[in-house]
Parts: C-alpha cells; sequence; structure tokens
C-alpha cells in the first residue's frame, strides 16, 4: 500500500505539470488504475462475496477505461492540443500541490490522530485540493474534467480509507453519475469547439449581473 | 400503495423513451403523450397522498415516504402537471417564430429531457438513504443540463458549462460529506444500514460530534451550492436566464425545492450531534448574505430573467433563514414559503418566457406599455408581481410574514431589520422595472397577445393554489395534519 501511495503522489504531481491534453488524460487513466489497485487490495484485505473486487472492476471500466477514451475521441477533434496558460502558472500549481501536502498532514493529525490509514488520507486530501486547483487554474475545458475526475478519485479514496467501501448499490449510483457527468461535459466541450471554434473556457465571459 | 409508486416512476420513462425514438413525429400525438403522462403521475400522486396517512410512514427497501416528502412531492407533482400542460403552446410559439423553427425534430427530445428531469427529482424525493440521495441529486444536474443548454447558442453554453462545473464541483463536496457522515456512522454503530436516515436519526446521539460537523459543514456547502445559496450561486442566474423559460420555472421551483428538502433531511440527522446553535448561525449567515447579494443586481437588472432569477435567490435565502430559527412557526412557514414561491415562480418564469416571446427581446428597457398591447400576459404579469414581492392576498404574504415575525420572535431583532430592509430594496426594484413594463410610453410593437385561452386556467390555478396555500391552509384538514406532522419529523425531537 505505501508503495501504491508513493506512485499516486507522482502521479498527482505530474498532473499538475503536463500541458499536452493528450498526455494528461493518459495520466489521468493511469492514476485511476493505481486507485483501482488500491480497491483491489483493500477488498481482499476487508471485502467478503461481491464486494472483493467489485469496486475496482467498475474504477477500472468506468475511469481507466470509458472516460479516458471519451476524452481521447474528444481532443482527436481538436485542432490545438496544447493547455494555454503559461509556465509560471504550472510552477504555481505544482508549488501549491507541494504546500496541500503538507497541509494536509497537518489535517489528519488534528483532526484523526493515530488513525489507520493515514498517508492514503492525506494523499487523498492533496488530490481533492489539486484538483481543484486544477478546475481553478486552467483554461481548458478538457484541463478542467482531469481536474474533476481528479478530485472525484480523491473523495473516492479518503471513502475507500476511512469506510472500506460504501454499498454496492451507492456505489454503482456513484460511478454511474461519473460515467454521464463526463458524457455531459464531452458534449459540452464538442459543442463549445463548434460555436467558438476553441475550447478555452476563457472565452465564456458574455454572462454577467 | 406500492404500485402506485411504481407507476409514477414508470410512466415518465415510458413518455421519455417514446418521445425521443420520434415513432410519434413532433404533431400533437407528442404534446398529447406529454400531456397525459403527467396528468396520470398526477393522479396516482393524488391516490397516493389519499392512502397516505401523515403520522405513519411508509417504509420498503428502497422507498420511505412520511409527511415531509410527501409535502415536497405534492409541489412537484402540481408544477409538473401544469408545466406539461402549458409547454405545447409555448413550444409551438418557440416553432412558429422561435429557435424551434429550423429544428423541429428538438421537440421530442425536449419533452424525453422534461420527463427524464421530473423523475429524477421523484427519485430524489423517495429514496430513504443518504448515498443514493446523493446520487440521484447528480442526476438532476446532469439531466437539466441539457435543459439548460437546449437552445444550444453560444450563452446558453456559457451558462451550461458554468452550471455543470460549479453544480457537480459543489455536489463532490457533498458527497464527501456524506462519506464522513458514513465514516461516523461506521466508528459509532457498525455498517449496518448505512446511510439509512432513519437509523441515523435514531441513533444519532452515538456519532462523533466533532466529525459530523464536519461532514454537515461539507454538506451544507454541497447542498447550498445546488440550491443557490451565495457565495456560491454564480451558475444560478446565468442557468435560470439562459434556460427556455418552462425549465427556468422548474429549476426554480422544483429543483430548488429538492434541493432544500435534502438539506433538511441532512440537518434532521445531524442536529442532534451537533446541536441548533451550529446549524442556526451557519443557515443565518448564509441566509442574509444570499438576500444582500440579490438585492443590488435586482435593482439595476436589464434582463427579465436574471430579474427573476435574482428574487429566486431573495426566497432562498428567506427559506434558508426560516430553517436557521428552527422553530415550529418557522419551519412550518418555510415549508408553506416552498410551496408558494415554487407555484408563483413558475407561473412568474412561464409569463417572462411569454413576454420575450411577444417583444422578441430580454432588455426590460426596451418593454413598455404592456397593459395598452398585450392585457391578457399583463394581468398576469402583474398578478405574478404581487405575488413574487409578499403582498396579499397572494401566499407568499403568509409565510414570508411568517418568516420575518419568527425572526423576531427568537431575539434575532437585528438580522430581522436588516433582512426586512433588503426585502425593501428588492420590492423597489422589481415593482419598478414592472409596472415600467406595464405603464410607460410603448416604443416598440409586440408581435401579439400570445398567452393563449388554453394556458390561462392552469396559470390561474397555481396563483390561487397559492392563495389556498397561504392563507387557508388551517381549513384543509388533510393538508394541515400533513404540514403539521412534517413540522415535527424536521423538529425532531426540539418542538
Amino acid at each position: 500500500m505505501n508503495f501504491l501511495v508513493i506512485v499516486l503522489l507522482f502521479v498527482v504531481f505530474l498532473q499538475t505539470r503536463i500541458m499536452d491534453l493528450r498526455q494528461a488524460i493518459i495520466c489521468l487513466s493511469v492514476q485511476s488504475a493505481v486507485i483501482a489497485l488500491a480497491c483491489f487490495i483493500s477488498g481482499i484485505a476487508h471485502g467478503e462475496g461481491i464486494h472483493i473486487y467489485a469496486p475496482g472492476l467498475l474504477t477500472i471500466i468506468v475511469k481507466v477505461l470509458l472516460v479516458p477514451y471519451a476524452m481521447l475521441r474528444l481532443v482527436s477533434k481538436l485542432a490545438d492540443e496544447r493547455e494555454l496558460i503559461s509556465e509560471i502558472n504550472v510552477n504555481y500549481s505544482t508549488a501549491a500541490s507541494a504546500v496541500f501536502l503538507v497541509l494536509s498532514y497537518l489535517i489528519v493529525d488534528k483532526m484523526l490522530p493515530g488513525v489507520e490509514g493515514r498517508d492514503i488520507l492525506a494523499l487523498s486530501i492533496v488530490m481533492i485540493l489539486t484538483g481543484l486547483t486544477l478546475i481553478v487554474m486552467r483554461s481548458r475545458a478538457i484541463m478542467q474534467m482531469v481536474g474533476l475526475i481528479t478530485m472525484e478519485n480523491g473523495i473516492y479514496l479518503l471513502g475507500m480509507a476511512m469506510t472500506e467501501g460504501l454499498p454496492l448499490v451507492i456505489e454503482m449510483g456513484i460511478f454511474l453519475d461519473v460515467l454521464i457527468a463526463v458524457m455531459v461535459l464531452v458534449i459540452l466541450t464538442n459543442r463549445l469547439r463548434l460555436s467558438f471554434m476553441t475550447t478555452d473556457t476563457n472565452v465564456l465571459r458574455k454572462l454577467k449581473g | 400503495m406500492l404500485e402506485l409508486i411504481y407507476i409514477i416512476f414508470a410512466l415518465p420513462v415510458v413518455c421519455a423513451a417514446l418521445a425521443i425514438s420520434g415513432v410519434l413525429g413532433s404533431g400533437s400525438l407528442l404534446h398529447w403523450l406529454n400531456r397525459l403522462t403527467a396528468a396520470a403521475v398526477g393522479v396516482a400522486v393524488i391516490l397516493l397522498a389519499q392512502s397516505f396517512t401523515p403520522t405513519q410512514p411508509f417504509n420498503s427497501e428502497y422507498v420511505y415516504l412520511d409527511a415531509l416528502n410527501v409535502w415536497v412531492i405534492l409541489i412537484i407533482t402540481a408544477l409538473y402537471v401544469a408545466a406539461a400542460w402549458v409547454s405545447k403552446s409555448y413550444l409551438l410559439r418557440e416553432h412558429s417564430r422561435g429557435y424551434l423553427s429550423r429544428t423541429p425534430g428538438l421537440i421530442g427530445r425536449y419533452y424525453a429531457l422534461f420527463q427524464m428531469f421530473v423523475w429524477t427529482m421523484f427519485l430524489v424525493l423517495m429514496v430513504k438513504n443518504l448515498g443514493l440521495m446523493w446520487v440521484a441529486i447528480e442526476a438532476t444536474t446532469l439531466v437539466s443540463a441539457f435543459l439548460v443548454s437546449f437552445k444550444f447558442t453560444r450563452s446558453a453554453l456559457e451558462a451550461t458549462w458554468k452550471y455543470v462545473m460549479v453544480c457537480t464541483v459543489g455536489i463532490c463536496l457533498a458527497l464527501l460529506g456524506t462519506m464522513i457522515l458514513y465514516y461516523a456512522q461506521i466508528s459509532a454503530l457498525g455498517a449496518e444500514k448505512a446511510l439509512s436516515w432513519l437509523w441515523l436519526t435514531e441513533h444519532a446521539e452515538l456519532l462523533n460530534p466533532s466529525l459530523t460537523k464536519l461532514a454537515f459543514l461539507f454538506i451544507f456547502i454541497g447542498y447550498g451550492t445546488k440550491i443557490g445559496m451565495a457565495p456560491m450561486h454564480t451558475w444560478l442566474p446565468d442557468a435560470y436566464s439562459e434556460a427556455p423559460s418552462l425549465t427556468s420555472g422548474l429549476l426554480s421551483g422544483a429543483l430548488c425545492t429538492c434541493a432544500i428538502y435534502v438539506l433538511l433531511r441532512n440537518i434532521v440527522v445531524v442536529i442532534p450531534t451537533v446541536g441548533v446553535e451550529f446549524i442556526s448561525t451557519l443557515c443565518l449567515a448564509f441566509a442574509a448574505l444570499t438576500i444582500a447579494v440579490a438585492v443590488p443586481f435586482v435593482v439595476v437588472q436589464r434582463d427579465i430573467k436574471r430579474m427573476l432569477a435574482y428574487s429566486s435567490m431573495e426566497n432562498i435565502g428567506l427559506m434558508i433563514a426560516g430553517i436557521g430559527v428552527f422553530s415550529q412557526l418557522s419551519i412550518g412557514a418555510t415549508l408553506v414559503h416552498m410551496f408558494n414561491h415554487a407555484l408563483i415562480k413558475f407561473v412568474l418564469f412561464y409569463i417572462a418566457g411569454t413576454i420575450v416571446q411577444e417583444y422578441q427581446t430580454k432588455n426590460m428597457m426596451r418593454i413598455h406599455g404592456m397593459i395598452g398591447d398585450v392585457p391578457h400576459t399583463a394581468t398576469f404579469w402583474l398578478l405574478g408581481i404581487i405575488g413574487i414581492l409578499g403582498m396579499p392576498p397572494l401566499g407568499l404574504f403568509f409565510s414570508k410574514f411568517y418568516i420575518l415575525y419568527s425572526l423576531f420572535l427568537s431575539g434575532h431583532y437585528l438580522l430581522g431589520i436588516v433582512i426586512i430592509v433588503l426585502l425593501a430594496g428588492i420590492l423597489i426594484g422589481i415593482l419598478y422595472h414592472a409596472l415600467r413594463m406595464l405603464c410607460d410610453k410603448a416604443k416598440r410593437k409586440p408581435v401579439g397577445d400570445l398567452l393563449e385561452h388554453a394556458d390561462t386556467p392552469f396559470l390561474a390555478a397555481l396563483l390561487l393554489g397559492s392563495v389556498i396555500i397561504g392563507a387557508g391552509i388551517g381549513e384543509i384538514p388533510y393538508l394541515e395534519k400533513l404540514l403539521a406532522q412534517a413540522v415535527r419529523i424536521v423538529g425532531g425531537g426540539q418542538f
């Protein structure tokens, strides 16, 4: 498990640095794959019956395969495949993630001293906050989607570490929602491309007041 | 009982499937299918309410009905039936001169989305589990996203992008809160009956207070985003103004009510653990901020639907304030306010949509002299405005009055005075714009008085319904019992 935490932390930091949309989506897929692996390990350790493999399998199907596939198909239609923000902005978001790492250990130690799986909890808080910064700081629609899924992954990891998984019905509902949310966002991004000739969300500033 | 619930859940799905498949074309058959489905579901809900005794909750594996859900289900159903019946003429008008004129096939898609939207809201109201409730609330966002972006213009896309991004992030925070609550449940009670609110409410005193408090903070911010509380309201005016008017009415009247219901359920669960004081402070602070943010935007507004959106925020603020006071009087007034606001706001959005079709502009500065040119529409616009501002005899007067009264009764004098001053600002703003539209000299000729005679009974019924619910609820024994029981459920053991 410790090894997975380190890999995941590395992937999350990498996520803040990638500017190419295609690479960002592949990085997201890897991130979800690590979480699926963690699901299997946690399932074998604590689960019984269908709970051993169901969360991991759902994660692989939805977040490792379907979601990146839909996003990659969308990227292949785009002419310009890079994030538009400056290098300094990227450095800020990486530095922010480092700050979040320290902060999240402080939060976990303060809220739940001596809790089992302290590293996973801290990591998931890092993922949630990093996802939020990606949504706020990136201007490409696809990058904001990547941030959203990173955040969702973080919440899912937090839930898994703290509660060893929700009941299966709820979990399936959450996965279905994630899947539909990505589909909705992909369709909207495609429409953005058709109407605005770009997927830069900075053009969306007409409605005010 | 269960059969009726199956009917309520089956019919909209069948109707949506038929509408999207296009086997009925886009003619009157489709309109009538939509109307009859809504009417059938409406009858089923009435039968359900009739066979339901307020003091005896109905309980099955996934469905749970008590007075609180039935109250909200009645609100949603009233709007559903009204929206389904008036949508024909609205869509036909758009078809003859609006954005649907190039693509008539979109009518089927509209009906399919409309039915699924209502279906997800019924799902929110009937599930008996906080986790599934979260799933259903997120589903309402996703279905209504396509309704908001229905015109697929640039501004509609912008509004939808904001709506989906802000609401999904907000709702993800609510998921985080729900997971923390589940952790509190597991460490106190074990994994049995995960997130069932009945179970949690029964054993609420065993939960860890600081964990529950943290969970509730996330839940409050998350569902608060969906309700449209300031400062998480940024999506609200955009989504309400860019959606087709029928949808705006449902977003404001029905969806917002559902989100408040979900928040109420969570409050019922956590209140024995975290205490009234904490929740009260949180609610009152956000309520005051929401109303305060709405005032300047209403006063300087030019877009007719944005003005209504900010007036929704004002009412949301009042409802949250009512929850924050947390006394028998204020909760009852809040529940009545939910009903009244839904009915009147739907009428107003529908009329605003009609005005936009008549004058071909959303800019209120270009619309004048409605009383002379479009008397029918003007009458309903005036009645709706009187209603939403909380003037008697329309029902909002009574619920608004009781919410403010309970604020003073509970000793929040300063807050009460501030809210009254802010409400006066909103009244001046809306009245100024509405009266300028009604009177003044007409510079621009409307296309004609487009409000059809077939629609007026429904709009009148909604307005009249608000009068009855607001003033005469004590005279209808069933509703009175339902409301009293719903208030008791929200109060828990507190009152």
